[in-house]
């Protein structure tokens, strides 16, 4: 399979500064996005070193099979998935240092997500809630769960969707990177088919464009790089609160045949 | 010493000592008295001494702050004293001390509302308790406690029995697949059982696979006993002790 990658960052249309963060590492494909909070321009520099730190461990795992793991492997997923939860761990213990370390960047922290390739088989990991989303045969699913507040309430079931969608508290975190000593780092994994896109996306996507919005933007784009724009021009007018980030990923078929192509639009048509 | 008592109904919920700093009302959890209420703006109030009188202070918030029942932006308060504040009521609770300190008001920051933050320990915490009284309440699932098998009825694999330990269990001729198909022309991936906190679903690969003879329609979450249908090969979901 041969993926297709678009990418794109913007200030949106209220704050004064750009505290998102991402990096495609075409060698690797991998593919990172961060969004740092913690006032004046440390958001940035704690959503810059949780995406350099990613790519370097993951990197250094891939050069030398004597890489130090951090946090606990989990024995449900692959060890490339492990890797790359390890370079989470290792982000957040670098900005959690970082912060304690300089009075005037403490506080600052990150979400992350990160998805990386191995063969067909898609890596994903993340923490707070910037967001990955697969679209397959027309259909959009969040492969992530938020770890903000309002999504663990309703996860446990003490607010509805609604609710959450109406609340002043959707920008309250329960988990972040560089926030604490150690964190949490959820961890899936996805077999990815030919006609598949993946977005990964920060919250000022997703607070600013809805879900169908988001698909049916990403069913009518020609490319991946069009996708991205399209994506990130929507939250600007649908007010742009925010920072907006997002990276797409198509997957193709390495040559196309006609077959193939058949095979896809048979899929996508149902 | 005086106090801000939070009642609701007939309970007092907390009590907060007055001291030099000002004392914060609203429904974020930073707040000094947080109210968990969609009525209650983000930063809703505030109490603070100002030339040795309590004031409140309503911080522009959607549905108003009262006292002893009129809609009040910035009124001094005095012992008994009741401010009404979505449902809630904060009573004033004034033990003739020591005279207020003169000095001590101070601005506080500036809320920010939109400023993303993260929960401090002690509100996680809280999040949890209530997570684990949602779960007592919902029973927890015995088929957590079992192993979710894959038992083959008809075709060809390369063994009769799979247990499905993974995040992700892959049906295919693949090398990766956890179940692998063995007849010719079948896709890398066929079909892919995703491990999720509430459960197994199963998604579709290159084929579409079916459960007790419906083609599924998206992700769908497997029950203990059905059967999967990929291609010719039918495949039992069980959950073994």
């Amino acid at each position: 399979m041969r993926i297709q990658t678009g990418a794109r960052t913007d200030l949106g249309r209220v704050r004064k500064n750009n505290e998102d963060s991402y990096q495609i590492e075409p060698s690797l494909e991998l593919y990172v996005l961060s969004d740092g909070m913690g006032g004046e321009a440390h958001g940035e520099v704690a959503s810059k070193m949780a995406v350099q730190t990613v790519i370097t461990h993951c990197q250094q795992g891939e050069n030398s099979r004597t890489t130090p793991i951090f946090g606990e492997p989990r024995s449900d997923v692959s060890d490339r998935t492990n890797r790359l939860t390890s370079a989470i761990h290792l982000a957040n213990r670098k900005v959690f240092e970082a912060a304690s370390a300089n009075p005037d960047q403490h506080g600052m922290g990150a979400t992350i997500v990160a998805a990386w390739m191995e063969g067909q088989k898609l890596s994903l990991a993340h923490v707070g809630d910037s967001r990955a989303y697969l679209l397959r045969a027309g259909s959009l699913n969040q492969l992530t769960a938020d770890h903000s507040l309002v999504a663990e309430k309703v996860r446990i079931g003490i607010l509805t969707p609604q609710e959450a969608d109406a609340s002043e508290l959707q920008s309250v975190l329960t988990r972040a990177v560089g926030t604490n000593a150690t964190v949490e780092v959820d961890a899936d994994e996805q077999m990815l088919l030919v006609g598949d896109t993946v977005l990964l996306c920060s919250d000022g996507l997703t607070r600013m464009v809805t879900d169908p919005e988001i698909a049916s933007t990403l069913l009518t784009s020609t490319s991946a790089q069009e996708a991205a724009d399209r994506l990130v021009e929507l939250a600007n007018e649908n007010g742009g609160v925010d920072n907006v980030s997002v990276i797409i990923l198509r997957v193709f078929q390495k040559s196309e045949s006609v077959l193939d192509r058949l095979k896809v639009w048979k899929r996508n048509s149902g | 010493m005086s106090r801000l008592v939070l009642k609701f109904e007939r309970s007092t919920l907390k009590e907060v000592p007055l001291g030099t700093r000002p004392v914060t009302i609203g429904r974020a959890p930073d707040n000094d008295i947080p109210i968990d209420n969609l009525a209650v703006s983000n930063y809703h109030a505030r109490v603070y001494v100002e030339a040795g009188s309590l004031v409140v202070e309503d911080l522009n918030s959607l549905n108003g702050s009262f006292l002893n029942d009129i809609r009040v932006e910035r009124a001094m308060l005095k012992d008994g004293d009741s401010i009404l504040i979505g449902k809630h009521h904060i009573v004033v609770d004034q033990v003739n001390d020591a005279a207020l300190p003169l000095d001590s008001w101070r601005k506080a920051p500036a809320p920010r509302v939109n400023e993303t933050m993260v929960l401090d320990t002690e509100e996680r915490r809280k999040l949890f308790e209530q997570a684990a009284a949602a779960g007592e309440r919902s029973q927890v699932s015995p088929d957590r406690l079992r192993v979710p098998t894959l038992s083959v009825l008809r075709g060809s694999t390369d063994q009769k029995e799979y247990r499905v330990v993974g995040k992700l269990t892959v049906i295919g001729h693949s090398k990766m697949a956890t179940v692998r198909l063995r007849r010719w022309f079948t896709p890398e991936v066929a079909a892919q059982i995703n491990k999720h906190e509430d459960g197994y679903y199963l998604g579709r690969g290159d084929w579409l696979p079916k459960i007790n003879g419906v083609a599924i329609d998206g992700l769908t979450r497997l029950n203990d006993g059905d059967v999967i249908e990929v291609g010719r090969v039918r495949l039992n979901f069980l959950f073994r002790e």
